[in-house]
């Protein structure tokens, strides 16, 4: 039984992660409806800074992992205030051609680094023992990663829902004119959802970092793996990313433990997530929780 | 007042045009002056410097451009030069296949080439233009129909059935169990046939199970079905960050054998690409009694081959992470293999040519046998031989550093099922 359990703690660990990866995509999507594909680098931009802060600068993991979210999320703004702003208007294609650029100039920027090419990994900073109960065990690692996810989507589903600036952000997302129409800069609004976009990928940089190491290919890649829970959670929604995230996590893990090594299967982990993706978006084709907006003409 | 603007910006254009003249010409002058009696031989690498697998391509073209600067800078040519242009193909074969045309134009007598894909890719245009190219793959098929590829050293499948013997030789009990960790690609499929071929030849294990890794966050379930299903031994023929997570969960959930063949544990072994000193950065301590093998020497061993490595990237400017990189030294060893049949082509008094090239490599046997410091044996190769160094060393990670297990063993197999 344990061996179910344990599967079943995997997949909500791996959930998670996933879903707090996502949350920078459901950010900027909820906001302007772009999907972000220099999503990836922001989350890798994350994990090197807070690298870089804790064994470069000799700053405790615990502090420089704030300050590198503080400063992901000032560089998201300044990404947005700079290269996106101009486009407030434009055809939303265009906008996501720009991301898919600022994916290569990020790239690029990251390759005159050493964290380009060159593998590192956290110092650790945990108990290497981990937390066993019944046969389930999980890493402190895991651990805290879980925590920090809880807290943030918590966090930002509460801002969306209470605080003035995140009702302002759900405001545009519906109708960009009529907030304009009642005094809400949009521009600021955009700019914002960046910056909260970037913080969280750093978050998510950092924990996913600890558990892989820092490389950047497996980094960045998240950016894209990540797409799939966006989509089957409804693009726009936190909690969708939320339960798309441990969806996906339970699939993948499930599969990996009762499926794959099985009747010739293998690597279903990797398919299933998206066969059960088309499935779902048969049925529901704004994902689970996606606004089904309906236009009368 | 207009015509004699014009003649004015008339005379200043001509006399920039001479002036440009002038110093070009003066700067090839001084460029043939300054290799005056010297021949140029000129050569290509494509490789991954950024994009995926950038972590291995880096460090090996800096080995390569090392040491092609050092022939240089010693004359260990005389006056002849090295000139080798690298190219970064951000590991896309189209991008590969464009380079080495390019390469072609240039007039290149030798190329090296990086990943397997393009190595399989472009094999009919090596044999088409008859050029010798070393890969930094050793993907077995690189070399199957194919005249003109040469494997730097023992090729994974060897590789992976070397460990596979190293298993059947210390495993105490019953036939030991067996799973692989592949790569979902060429390179990590190449050795799974090749082991199946050694098992039916009688290598004494049970493949229990490949698994093809994705980009997984989490291997708790895949480490505990290979547990139920009695699995010892994860045979690993990938890149060092999906071995990295692996081995982070395994030491997590307690599954990882402390010493080889633990019983109810598993220990984990892989070839070339999977270790390094780039897995115990990525894994830490889960890397602890991770087995591997590799045909190079590596600087956490002291020996001749530590010594030049490291003086060699220590004269060039490299950093700690690159001059003890086994990349670098792969990078370094393709490079003087290349120079070194430059050198015995020079020696008989022959033009140096792709054919004069290729015949070299084709002698390099017997007593011709060339030994690099960075390797644990010969390089030799024949019409029939195509791997380099046919030696290989089992490395396992100590108190976080890969230390020789023995001494350089060769696989029996891999004879049998050729």
């Amino acid at each position: 039984m344990s061996y179910f359990f344990q599967i079943v703690v995997s997949g909500i660990v791996v959930g998670s992660i996933y879903a707090l990866a996502a949350l920078g995509l459901v950010l900027i999507y909820k906001s302007s409806r772009v999907a972000n594909f220099a999503h990836g680098q922001i989350i890798a931009s994350g994990a090197f800074i807070t690298y870089a802060l804790t064994v470069w600068a000799t700053i405790p993991i615990y502090i420089s992992f704030f300050i590198s979210l503080i400063i992901t999320f000032f560089l998201a703004w300044s990404v947005e205030r700079i290269f996106l702003r101009r486009l407030i208007g434009e055809p939303i294609i265009s906008v996501i051609m720009v991301t898919i650029g600022l994916a290569s100039i990020i790239d690029g920027l990251i390759y005159l680094t050493p964290f380009g090419t060159k593998n590192f990994s956290f110092p650790q900073f945990l108990p290497s023992e981990p937390i066993a109960i019944a046969g389930v065990s999980i890493s402190w690692t895991q651990l805290v990663g879980v925590i920090i996810t809880t807290l943030l989507i918590g966090s930002f589903s509460w801002f969306f829902k209470k605080s003035t600036v995140g009702i302002s952000m759900r405001a545009v997302s519906d109708d960009q004119f009529a907030s304009m129409s009642v005094g809400i800069s949009v521009p600021s609004v955009f700019g914002l959802a960046w910056a909260t976009a970037g913080l969280s990928a750093a978050a998510a940089g950092g924990i996913i970092g600890n558990i892989t190491g820092l490389n950047f290919d497996t980094l960045h890649a998240f950016g894209i793996v990540v797409f799939p829970v966006v989509i089957l959670g409804g693009l726009d929604s936190i909690l969708g990313a939320v339960v798309a995230g441990i969806i996906m996590g339970l699939i993948q893990q499930f599969a990996g433990g009762y499926l794959d090594g099985n009747w010739g299967l293998n690597g279903t982990g990797e398919v299933l997530p998206y066969i059960i993706l088309l499935i779902i978006l048969l049925i529901k084709p704004h994902g689970l929780f996606g606004i089904h907006e309906i236009e009368r003409v | 007042m207009k015509g004699n603007e014009l003649k004015v910006k008339g005379l200043k254009g001509i006399s920039q045009i001479a002036i440009t003249l002038v110093v070009g010409m003066a700067l090839i002058g001084m460029a043939s002056l300054a290799n005056a009696g010297g021949k140029v031989y000129k050569i290509g690498l494509s490789l991954a410097i950024t994009g995926p697998t950038s972590d291995a391509g880096n460090p090996y073209a800096k080995g390569v451009e090392d040491y092609f600067r050092f022939v240089n800078d010693t004359k260990l040519l005389g006056d002849d030069k090295i000139e080798c242009t690298i190219k970064d193909d951000q590991y896309q074969t189209d991008v590969t296949k464009r380079n080495f045309e390019d390469f072609l134009d240039q007039g290149i007598v030798f190329y090296l080439n990086y990943s397997t894909g393009s190595t399989l890719a472009l094999k009919k245009d090596f044999d088409e233009v008859e050029i010798p190219v070393l890969p930094a793959s050793f993907h077995a098929g690189n070399v199957e129909d194919s005249k003109y590829i040469f494997l730097p050293i023992a090729s994974y499948s060897e590789q992976t059935i070397l460990l596979a013997e190293y298993i059947v030789k210390n495993n105490k009990g019953a036939k030991p169990k067996v799973a692989m960790f592949i790569h979902p690609s060429a390179f990590g499929r190449g050795p799974v046939s090749d082991l199946e071929k050694a098992v039916a030849a009688g290598l004494g294990i049970e493949i229990i199970e490949v698994v093809e890794h994705g980009k997984d966050l989490d291997n708790t379930a895949m480490l505990q079905r290979l547990m139920s299903k009695g699995v010892q031994y994860v045979l690993c023929q990938t890149i060092q960050s999906p071995v990295a997570t692996m081995l982070k969960d395994a030491a997590r959930l307690g599954l990882t054998a402390k010493i080889f063949g633990e019983a109810g544990k598993i220990t984990f072994l892989g070839a070339h690409y999977t270790g390094g000193n780039d897995l115990i950065d990525l894994a830490g301590a889960g890397a602890e009694n991770f087995f591997w093998t590799t045909s190079y020497t590596i600087t956490s061993e002291p020996g001749a081959g530590t010594d030049a490595q490291l003086s060699l990237a220590k004269k060039y400017g490299r950093d700690d992470k690159a001059a003890n990189s086994h990349n670098y030294a792969n990078g370094v060893m393709v490079a003087q293999v290349a120079t070194e049949v430059i050198r015995r082509a020079k020696e008989k008094g022959v033009e140096i040519t792709k054919k004069a090239l290729y015949d070299e490599l084709n002698a390099m046997n017997g007593d011709k046998a060339y030994q690099p410091p960075t390797t644990v044996g010969p390089v030799t190769y024949s019409a029939t031989d195509r791997a380099g160094v046919d030696s290989l060393q089992i490395y396992s990670v100590q108190q976080g550093k890969f230390k020789k297990i023995g001494e350089p063993i060769t696989s029996e197999f891999i004879k049998k099922i050729k």
